[in-house]
């Protein structure tokens, strides 16, 4: 496999470490998914064909999406979602290639695309609320509760980051160990169902993203 | 397992490079062609509705002409025949005309006919009367004095019962 759960290749310059492997995988990532916009958009035709009209598909299929869960305003944000949607999915599914792995299986890449949104939450709320709203959102329905919504905050980039990177994790794990125990047969059967889980943790992460940055968007709801 | 480090940021960062990528590779284009594609889907479906309503138009147009040519066509018909009525009446009444002139001509023949008959038979009847009488008297008076005893007689006669003589 040449890949050891959980170790990284580390460098180190200026005082700080990165992890190579994540970065090349994440590289790789990215190139896919520019690749994928390129030959989508290659010869944008009016009738589409293709790759066209697969990433067109996609793309509205989000962009509905986005209307739906974050009104007109959300338009706004749609490059974002549907290229985080893109990401995370090329990313989950480059893991199960045998040899590499996803960068989402490491929690860098998840806590910084969290801490990336709940960021643009906070800072969308205090845009659209003002400031003095937006803080007096965590005194309601009364002072007690101030920790208790902090603490809200605070689960939403831990809880978000943790599910993606435990799924992926998991499940890269979980397909060497199979290798190693039972050859063949069920490793296969969890390569497919490895295939589906990528679907599902970047439509989630993508979703609650948007769910979020609705709720900083719109005044009702927290 | 879990180390947190600057590759976090590094990964935020690669991110944010791959929006600004695919936003200006593939999302600006796309939308562009969305857009242009919505606007030709509007235009086809506007220039569809204006063929339409010109074909509607044309339609009441054709309708409204065959209702004129109809019209016109009984309005011929209806002419014909009324010129052939009057036609057919003139006729008729001509032809009574030269029956009853045809009549009057006939009937003029006859009284005339019958007035040449009845003068022939009365000189006939004279003459007859004339020998009946000298056969009855035996001797024959002067022929103008008799012809004028049998001519007064008749014609009393003829003032008694005009034209009713048993001939």
């Amino acid at each position: 496999m040449g890949h050891e759960i959980g170790a990284h290749h580390l460098a180190h310059f200026a005082g700080f470490t990165i992890h190579m492997d994540t970065m090349y995988m994440t590289w790789l990532t990215m190139a896919i998914v520019i690749l994928i916009a390129l030959l989508a958009t290659r010869r944008l035709k009016l009738v589409p064909s293709g790759w066209q009209n697969v990433l067109e598909m996609a793309v509205e299929a989000l962009l509905n999406q986005i209307k739906e869960t974050m009104g007109p305003k959300g338009v706004s944000f749609a490059p974002m979602i549907i290229t985080l949607f893109l990401f995370l999915l090329v990313g989950n599914w480059l893991g199960l290639v045998p040899g590499l792995s996803s960068p989402t299986s490491d929690l860098n890449t998840t806590l910084g695309l969290a801490l990336m949104v709940i960021i643009m939450v906070q800072l969308v709320a205090i845009m659209n609320k003002g400031l003095s709203a937006y803080l007096g959102h965590f005194i309601k329905p009364m002072v007690l509760f101030l920790p208790i919504n902090i603490i809200e905050e605070l689960s939403k980039p831990i809880t978000l980051s943790f599910r993606l990177f435990g799924n992926i994790m998991a499940g890269e794990i979980l397909i060497i160990v199979l290798g190693m125990l039972v050859p063949y047969v069920i490793p296969t059967a969890w390569l497919a169902f490895s295939v589906f889980v990528g679907v599902i943790q970047a439509f989630i992460f993508t979703m609650l993203s948007m769910s979020y940055l609705s709720s900083g968007l719109n005044d009702e709801g927290h | 397992m879990v180390e947190i480090d600057a590759t976090l940021v590094a990964q935020i960062i690669n991110f944010l490079i791959l929006v600004a990528i695919l936003t200006k590779v593939a999302y600006k284009p796309l939308v562009k062609v969305l857009a242009e594609r919505q606007q030709r889907i509007e235009n086809s479906i506007a220039a569809a509705d204006k063929e339409k309503a010109l074909a509607e138009e044309l339609k009441a147009e054709h309708e409204r002409q065959l209702a004129n040519a109809r019209t016109q066509a009984q309005a011929i018909i209806d002419k014909a025949e009324k010129f052939a009525a009057a036609k057919r009446d003139e006729e008729i009444e001509q032809t009574r005309l030269e029956c009853a002139r045809m009549l009057s001509k006939a009937q003029e023949e006859i009284t005339r006919e019958r007035d040449q008959a009845i003068a022939d038979m009365r000189s006939e009847v004279v003459s007859l009367s004339l020998a009946a009488a000298s056969k009855v008297i035996g001797e024959n008076m002067t022929s103008a004095a008799n012809a004028k005893l049998v001519e007064g007689f008749i014609n009393k006669l003829d003032e008694t019962k005009p034209g009713s003589l048993p001939c």
